[in-house]
């Protein structure tokens, strides 16, 4: 591997194995010395209605109830669209949404306050259940080929329907954000992934200009995209709050409040069906629908990936795709790591393993058979430019595990109270924004400034939310520059001194922000003078191989590069409790050149885990009135160090030379792929397809028993 | 200490216990959840409560004593280290006791599953004497056990002739630590001279207690093994009838069907 | 009436407040041990882990009156000790740290594991570490630190 490779001391080691790192909610005073005031959201009990009157108790001195009356500006959240309130419009829209905040120095007394304020409410009937859903905020289509023909051609048409849950990103830091009035403005801190998002909704809410308005992430505890979008609304809330105390405001969620009211990953319906000729999949249609529950905030773009990924890997002649965002009358869906594309490629999958089993063919070699390849067609009529590693890395994979051995002897008849089963799955992970949204809207700007004393600042809007970009931004430019890495260092964006180098999200902070510092860094050593303060800048430039992307038509290439993929999951069932104990879990992943080694091997080990979760324990659900029960660390589930502690991550690496050295997006992909490969497992050993046709996530203990009782039956 | 008692003798607590509304507190890892609000009688302080002895005919658990304590206690029972081992995770097993599992009543307490199975006792004690409760008694309902006001549980009093039973055991939870049992179950069996001498099953399964049918077992103890093999399959069609299961993290039928199994698989084992 | 007596971090404190608050909330507010974090407030994730007379505990599920007479530990004391620079220079090796919130109640986690049992195989710091929750790291990481940790100790445990 290459030198930038080599692993290093984290730039936030110290501080945060100390303890010393302040999360916002470590502040004791503002550092200007002011008290803060705790701030509690008042909050919907019912899914849908009109509020005809709060009734707020008499307060006692230094305390305030804040509302939609108080918002000085747009009581609209700007996101994607402006469909959600900073506080509550006439109407609230689902369980848990904001009406006011209560505010005030003692937090048992604001708790007291909330308890005792009444809300009258008119009910309107609700939307609760996804397959009732009649509005949708986004409808998207797109295709190629001729599908109709390839259907009526077919040898034979597969049809099914996959089903996902919600997952929860469960940071171990709930959200939480502060604001302090600053003169004629207001500055807002917090734990957040997108400086500038946040800068932009607080401007909109307060009615200020940008210099009015400065936000600055705060040390901040997880965020895998839970901290993308919602970080805005609650920014708003506190804004206007401290705007009208005049005093300091902080809000810090409780684990319950998190859980059942911040956003999570789109529970999803996917009808796909297949055309079959000649031992291949000649056409394919599916038919995505993401419960994106009361707003819209970011389902546009989360179902615009997770509709492009929807053939998966596969290279299909014909495909018609169709997606729908539903309204519901629950909390709002969000980002989560992978953005829409766990649930379709759970679904593409599972679909193309059913084939190959109901065709008698070991599904591993119907799906290496029909792998994209280079210059293949994407889903959207662009190209895969660059080398598409994955059969290479179902070798790796293969010779980590012995898979494709097990997976032939696992598919024979099995008795006894254990058995046992691999899955795999192959897919891939768009490497930043889709389409053109890096080049027509985010259009990044990274500087360097250079000090008099030889230190260089880079300065750039992404946060390091544990993906390590303190570290890893100051690896690039101190290898440029040649420089030890203590003499160039990264502090959390502060709005007032840092340019918009883009959101924090997409997997994009590394490969394009670490490429216009790489760029940067070459142009500060080219003008490089000892001893004066020197300034460069660097802007962002569409790679001139880019087929250019229509998205309204869904037509050209949806993203550069592409990160890849390939998982294998073995487990063993106990067909006594339905419990299935992986074995191992096993992930070749290709996400270019790493910038630190053990930076993003730590990265892949995650992201894999979180997926595995997704596939087995991490249930949430809510009842008939759509509130969601799942709302404490008892009750939603996330691994623990004893649930895969055969957890195998392998780096392939294909250079993708537009990125920093070769680096591509990184973050999300170890995501990805674990689901297919869990339920294939389980699957496989309750006797395939055949006899057990699974197609829904999380695949629970519970289901495996209530199948095996299916059986007896 | 405000609103706390903090004793270091048991006749110390007792007389606290009855002169005033106290929250007993023993490991805090339930009642501090709860967030409930009272004055604590602290019971970490006493000696008496946190001892692990043996007579001729108990392994005596002293109510403070906590579940990593027992763990590496040479005098308590494999059966019972098994179970406790699987509880939450160490920070909670490190605080949680014998006698919290007991006092907040849980019907998915992983010790008072091995107190059912095994005719356990559990000694509660005032200023005025004491009494001697079967586990089975001492647990009235989901949340609610027979302690008075003015008593504390001192102790458990595990039989030791169950413990040198043969024993089946096993927990399903949410996943492999920090997590409730949705369902768990212990059975001991032992037979002499070709004949059942011993046999007990208990289940947690989110029923409001912890099920266990002694008329049932009765059936099938005294009978020569190959008897009791016969009434096998009635014994496992008596059992389920008699497991009605409400609403829970998971479903009544998956419970039900787990514990089935299990128990099953504990019959077959003992009884071929 | 008798205050609450402890010692905190090697030094004797006295206090006043309610015997029940939780001794997360007093830690945090009073004592200014922002190193003990609150992550669920009941039990499940293991932030908030603490050394209670050398015991792993989760400060949200402890009384203050249950701290009385006894030693409580935060790395606000253990980071001045040469076994937490054993640690740390472990975890620091291996890139153990993501967003660091779980990162102090990690470390005492280890510091118990590796008190109890000097030479721990990966499955027992894997159950020594079992109640605390990380969702960065997958674990892979913090579990080799820690066993790399205890190879690399001389004899501190």
């Amino acid at each position: 591997m290459k030198e930038i490779c080599t692993s290093v001391k984290k730039k936030d080691h110290d501080a945060k194995i100390q303890g010393r790192a302040v999360y916002v909610g470590d502040y004791e005073r503002t550092d200007r010395g002011e008290p803060i005031l705790v701030g509690k959201l008042l909050r919907s009990n019912i899914a849908r209605a009109r509020v005809s009157s709060v009734t707020v108790p008499p307060l006692p001195n230094g305390y305030c109830y804040v509302n939609a009356d108080d918002v000085p500006g747009d009581n609209n959240v700007n996101i994607v669209l402006d469909d959600t309130p900073v506080f509550c419009r006439e109407t609230v829209e689902y369980i848990g949404e904001p009406i006011g905040m209560v505010v005030g120095p003692n937090e048992e007394e604001v708790d007291r306050i909330l308890g005792a304020i009444e809300v009258a409410y008119e009910p309107l009937p609700p939307v609760i259940e996804l397959r009732t859903a009649k509005e949708f905020f986004f409808e998207y289509e797109y295709g190629h080929g001729d599908v109709v023909r390839a259907f009526a051609e077919a040898d034979k048409v597969y049809d099914e329907e996959f089903e996902t849950g919600y997952q929860d990103q469960t940071y171990l830091e709930t959200q939480s954000m502060m604001a302090e009035p600053e003169g004629d403005g207001i500055y807002v801190h917090g734990s957040l992934q997108c400086a500038y998002y946040v800068h932009g909704a607080v401007m909109r809410a307060m009615g200020m200009g940008p210099d009015q308005v400065r936000i600055f992430q705060d040390v901040t505890g997880g965020g895998f995209g839970g901290k993308e979008a919602y970080p805005s609304i609650l920014a708003c809330q506190v804004a206007v709050a401290a705007h009208k105390a005049q005093a300091p405001v902080r809000c810090v969620f409780d684990r319950r409040e998190d859980l059942e009211f911040t956003s999570k990953r789109h529970p999803s319906l996917c009808r796909y069906r297949a055309a079959v000729k000649d031992g291949r999949v000649t056409a394919l249609e599916c038919d995505v629908l993401f419960n994106a529950g009361a707003y819209s905030t970011l389902s546009a773009v989360v179902l615009q990936r997770g509709i492009i990924s929807a053939p998966g890997v596969y290279h299909i002649e014909n495909v018609h795709v169709r997606g729908r965002a539903a309204k519901t009358n629950t909390t709002p869906s969000g980002a989560y790591r992978g953005f829409g594309a766990p649930q379709t490629f759970f679904a593409v999958e599972m679909l193309m393993s059913h084939i190959a089993q109901d065709r008698g063919e070991d599904s591993i070699d119907f799906k290496e058979r029909q792998l994209v390849s280079q210059g293949d067609m994407t889903s959207t009529e662009g190209r895969y430019h660059f080398p598409v590693p994955l059969r290479a890395m179902l070798d790796e994979v293969d010779a980590a595990c012995d898979l494709r051995r097990k997976h032939r002897a696992y598919a024979q008849p099995q008795s006894g109270r254990y058995r046992r089963g691999i899955g795999m799955s192959a897919v891939f992970h768009g490497s930043g924004f889709t389409g053109s949204a890096e080049r027509d809207m985010i259009r990044a700007v990274a500087k360097l400034r250079k000090y008099r004393d030889g230190t260089v600042e880079v300065l750039a809007s992404n946060g390091d939310i544990g993906q390590g970009v303190r570290t890893t931004f100051p690896k690039i430019v101190a290898h440029e520059l040649n420089l030890p890495l203590e003499r160039v260092f990264y502090q959390h964006p502060d709005t007032a001194r840092v340019p918009d180098s883009g959101p924090t999200v997409a997997s994009r902070s590394l490969m394009i922000v670490g490429e216009l510092l790489r760029r940067a860094a070459i142009k500060l050593r080219a003008c490089w003078v000892d001893g004066e303060e020197q300034e460069v800048e660097e802007h962002y430039r569409e790679p001139d191989f880019m087929i250019p992307f229509y998205i309204d038509r869904f037509q050209g290439d949806a993203y550069a590069t592409y990160a890849w993929t390939v998982n294998a999951v073995e487990v063993e069932v106990d067909t006594y409790t339905g419990i299935s104990r992986v074995l191992g879990a096993y992930g070749s992943f290709d996400v270019g050149t790493p910038i630190d080694y053990h930076i993003v091997l730590g990265q892949m080990e995650g992201g894999f885990l979180q997926g595995l979760g997704y596939s087995s324990i991490e249930k949430m659900d809510y009842d008939n009135n759509g509130k969601i029960w799942n709302h404490s660390f008892t009750d939603y589930l996330v691994p623990t160090t004893l649930d895969v502690p055969n957890m195998v991550a392998m780096l392939h690496v294909e250079e993708y030379p537009d990125g920093p050295y070769g680096a591509k997006g990184a973050g999300e992909l170890p995501l990805v792929g674990a689901a297919p490969a869990y339920v294939e497992a389980v699957e496989q050993a309750l006797g395939g397809s055949g006899v057990h046709r699974l197609n829904h996530v999380p695949f629970t203990p519970e289901d495996t028993l209530l199948e095996l009782i299916k059986e007896v039956k | 200490m405000v609103n706390g008692y903090a004793p270091t003798s048991l006749q110390e607590a007792l007389t606290i216990r009855a002169a005033h509304a106290v929250i007993p507190y023993a490991g805090g890892t339930d009642l501090m959840v709860q967030g409930r609000k009272g004055v604590f009688l602290f019971l970490n302080k006493i000696d008496e409560l946190r001892r692990v002895t043996v007579d001729d005919d108990y392994i005596r658990i002293g109510a403070g004593v906590t579940f990593t304590e027992a763990i590496a206690h040479p005098d308590v029972p494999a059966l019972m280290k098994e179970a406790v081992s699987g509880i939450a995770a160490p920070a909670i097993r490190n605080a949680g006791t014998f006698g919290g599992n007991l006092g907040n009543a849980s019907d998915k307490a992983d010790s008072v599953l091995i107190e059912y199975v095994s005719d356990a006792l559990i000694r509660l004690q005032s200023i005025t004497g004491e009494r001697l409760v079967p586990t089975d008694q001492f647990i009235l309902s989901r949340g609610v056990n027979a302690l008075h006001d003015d008593e504390l549980i001192v102790e458990v009093l595990l039989p030791r002739a169950a413990f040198d039973a043969q024993y089946s055991y096993l927990k399903v939870g949410g996943r492999n630590a920090l997590a409730i049992s949705h369902i768990a179950f212990a059975g001991l069996y032992d037979s002499e001279g070709g004949r059942v001498s011993r046999l007990s099953a208990a289940v947690i399964a989110d029923a409001g207690t912890v099920l266990r049918f002694r008329d049932l077992e009765q059936q099938l103890v005294g009978l020569s093994v190959d008897d009791a093999r016969q009434q096998k399959e009635i014994f496992l069609s008596a059992f389920g009838e008699r497991i009605v299961l409400g609403r829970g993290r998971v479903s009544g039928e998956y419970r039900k069907a787990v514990s089935l199994n299990l128990l099953r698989d504990f019959l077959d084992r003992f009884l071929g | 009436m008798e205050p609450i007596r402890f010692i905190l971090n090697e030094t004797d404190v006295t206090y006043d407040g309610d015997a029940t608050a939780r001794l997360l909330d007093v830690l945090r507010d009073t004592y200014h041990c922002k190193s003990v974090k609150c992550g669920c407030k009941e039990g499940e994730c293991g932030a908030c882990a603490v050394l209670l007379d050398g015991a792993l505990v989760n400060a949200c599920c402890v009384a203050m009156g249950a701290v009385d007479g006894r030693r409580v530990m935060t790395v606000e004391g253990y980071r001045e000790t040469e076994r937490f620079q054993v640690l740390s220079d472990a975890f620091a090796e291996l890139t153990a740290v993501q967003c660091g919130f779980c990162i102090p109640g990690m470390v005492l986690a280890a510091e118990s594991v590796l008190s109890h049992n000097p030479h721990p195989t990966e499955q027992e710091i894997r159950v020594g570490l079992s109640g605390n929750i990380c969702r960065c790291t997958g674990y892979n990481a913090i579990v080799n630190a820690v066993k790399k940790a205890s190879e690399e100790a001389n004899g501190l445990w």
